[in-house]
């Protein structure tokens, strides 16, 4: 699913230069649900961006779904979040604008599907995270639970081949994070989504397939792994 | 519809419906004053220069001047001509004058104004002079010995210092001497003071051609006709048919009479219309562009979060495209509205200018090209930010 070979990011130059993240190796089979864990500033965010294609590597390859995504276009880029990624962001990011049901229905339009066709798969979704009855509730009306539940499904809708999140459960109380990790848990296991968590929390591990551990920018530990640090 | 301008419409309509109610209210406010801006001055001036063209008609040249032909000083059998003229489809009157200098002299005072002598019975068909009575009355046919003096010749008793020279407060009922350039002197009784607001008019004085024929001694003396069309506007055509009709004599159109004065004033109304419209421009496109670029960096994240999502940076462009268009409609309608409410209140309310009440002249040119110009900025505020955006990378703009 996965295949990052010699990934690194750098930022600035000469003396400023910041490794953020250095070399790379890694590979992500599908359906697994891997966790990328460490310490602030030890390059998981940045690892998931460059996953999401938020940000381009400064090297290395990164094959995603068969596809080396740093051969993209900008557009092909746009166009490839769109069709293969879903990204669940730490605080949310939904559109407050607009209703639970319109933030899904956002990305399945701009994909293509007609109008009937977005709203069945809005409601589908939207029951699949457990807020069928909320379609018209706006972000502001809803708890922070609710609200990230909205962003997987938003996430979901385009039955992407990857979903990233990014510190899902950072801004929600402990019974939230548990409702989101186990919605997580079972997409993952009922639709063989492949996901891609970042975390810091330890108590997370337990939901995990695997967890990638990262230190300064490298792999330190990825039992399960291929790469540097694995053991399986 | 495209389905990118379908998405981009769905997002503009939400983020409008259900964005900060308060400040697109305030938005639309703004543009509708910058449109009323855009628009009110210049409406004014034209008022101004329609009001100033037809003072110029109906007080000093009607609608084409008939002069004696080259190298005469008088036109020949005038009241002839005159006839001649009244016959001539499209022309609705015309009327025989004499136009010379002389001295007025009262109470030791003089001055020299332009003396007009005309036909009291035909000069109303042509000219609205006697409509400027404001003290007396006008000449009649059987007038002999009266005359009428502007205002402004006329002068004030009370007037330490005066701008030009005057007849230091004539009133009605008294007598000045008049003293014509073959040195005739003759007294008049003041018969009328005239006030029509134009001040080459109310300078002057009128007498009858009757009296100024006893004064010459010449005959049905007249060295101008000056003729009403029926249409204002086509006078160089009439022109042209008068000649056809066998009119011998110079004709000029009123426009050819006060070319000069005319277009030194229309000149200079044209310069401060013209300095007016750039300023409300430059102010409408830096109001426009920074409410619509605040609107926008503030949400530079949101721009972000739906690149991310995987939304193309075109729909992203288009549906701040589309509301800054919808804005700019809403803030001009709300324009339109404020300025017939403001025009009403002018209509009742009018502005009094020297020449009289000014109404606003709404042009419909103007009205099409502020409000093209008002969608165009429009379109460049809503572009310019979302693009520059839009190019930034996702991460910086998601982090705001």
């Amino acid at each position: 699913m996965i295949r990052a070979e010699g990934l690194s990011r750098i930022y600035g130059r000469g003396s400023v230069e910041v490794r953020a993240l250095d070399g790379v190796d890694v590979e992500i089979r599908k359906g697994e649900f891997v966790g990328v864990m460490g310490a602030s500033g030890s390059g998981k965010s940045t690892l998931l961006h460059l996953l999401g294609l938020l940000d381009r590597p400064t090297a290395g390859t990164l094959v995603i779904a068969g596809t080396d995504v740093t051969a993209l276009s900008e557009r092909e880029r746009t166009l490839f979040r769109l069709n293969r990624l879903g990204y669940v962001f730490q605080d949310y990011a939904l559109v407050p604008e607009l209703t639970a049901e319109e933030n899904i229905y956002l990305p399945s339009k701009v994909r293509g599907m007609t109008a009937k066709e977005c709203t069945l798969a809005c409601r589908d979704i939207l029951a699949l995270v457990g807020l069928k009855e909320r379609y018209n509730f706006l972000p502001g009306e809803m708890s922070g639970g609710e609200q990230q539940r909205v962003a997987i499904a938003r996430a979901l809708v385009n039955n992407p081949a990857l979903l990233l999140a990014d510190e899902p459960c950072a801004n929600l109380d402990s019974r939230n994070s548990v409702l989101i990790l186990d919605l997580i848990r079972k997409l993952n296991r009922e639709l063989a989504q492949t996901v891609v968590m970042v975390s810091h929390e330890d108590w997370h591990r337990k939901y995990f397939d695997r967890v990638i551990y990262l230190q300064d920018g490298k792999i330190v530990a990825d039992p399960g792994g291929n790469g540097p640090g694995s053991t399986g | 519809m495209l389905e990118e301008e379908q998405v981009a419409l769905f997002l503009a309509s939400r983020l409008i419906a259900r964005g900060n109610k308060g400040t697109l209210a305030l938005t639309i406010m703004i543009i509708a004053m910058v449109f009323v801006n855009l628009i009110f001055l210049p409406s004014i001036i034209a008022g101004v220069v329609v009001l100033f063209n037809q003072q110029t008609i109906d007080y000093s040249y009607a609608n084409l001047v008939i002069e004696p032909k080259e190298g005469a000083l008088l036109i020949a059998k005038p009241g002839t001509l005159v006839e001649k003229i009244n016959r001539i489809p499209g022309v609705a009157a015309s009327t025989p004058r004499y136009a010379a200098g002389a001295t007025i002299v009262y109470k030791g005072k003089s001055t020299t104004p332009l003396v007009i002598a005309v036909d009291p019975d035909r000069e109303p068909e042509v000219m609205k002079v006697h409509t400027g009575i404001i003290s007396g009355d006008y000449l009649s046919g059987s007038d002999t010995g009266q005359i009428l003096i502007g205002t402004t010749l006329a002068g004030d008793r009370e007037q330490k210092v005066e701008r030009t020279p005057t007849l230091g407060g004539v009133d009605v009922g008294k007598t000045v001497e008049v003293t014509f350039r073959n040195g005739v002197t003759k007294e008049f009784r003041v018969k009328g003071i005239l006030k029509t607001g134009t001040s080459l008019i109310d300078n002057n004085a009128y007498i009858s051609r009757r009296d100024l024929a006893g004064v010459l001694g010449v005959e049905d003396p007249a060295n101008q006709i000056l003729v009403r069309t029926q249409e204002t506007g086509n006078e160089n055509a009439m022109r042209l048919l008068l000649m056809q009709y066998g009119v011998q004599e110079q004709i000029w159109t009123w426009q050819d009479k006060s070319a000069d004065f005319l277009k030194s004033i229309v000149g200079s109304f044209d310069i401060i219309n013209l300095i007016s419209t750039v300023v409300s421009l430059v102010i409408a496109v830096v109001v426009i562009f920074i409410v619509i670029f605040i609107s926008i960096v503030y949400r530079r994240k949101q721009i972000g979060i739906l690149q991310a999502i995987g939304i193309d940076r075109r729909i992203i462009i288009k549906s701040y495209i589309f509301q800054a268009i919808f804005i700019c409609a809403c803030g001009t309608v709300a324009g339109c509205t404020l300025l017939l409410a403001v025009l009403q209140y002018l209509a009742v309310n009018p502005l009094v200018f020297p020449g009289g009440p000014v109404a606003p002249l709404l042009e419909a040119g103007l009205v099409i090209r502020s409000i093209a110009s008002l969608f165009i900025v429009a379109l460049i505020a809503g572009f310019v930010p979302s693009w520059l955006t839009t190019r930034e990378e996702i991460l910086a703009a998601i982090r705001g």
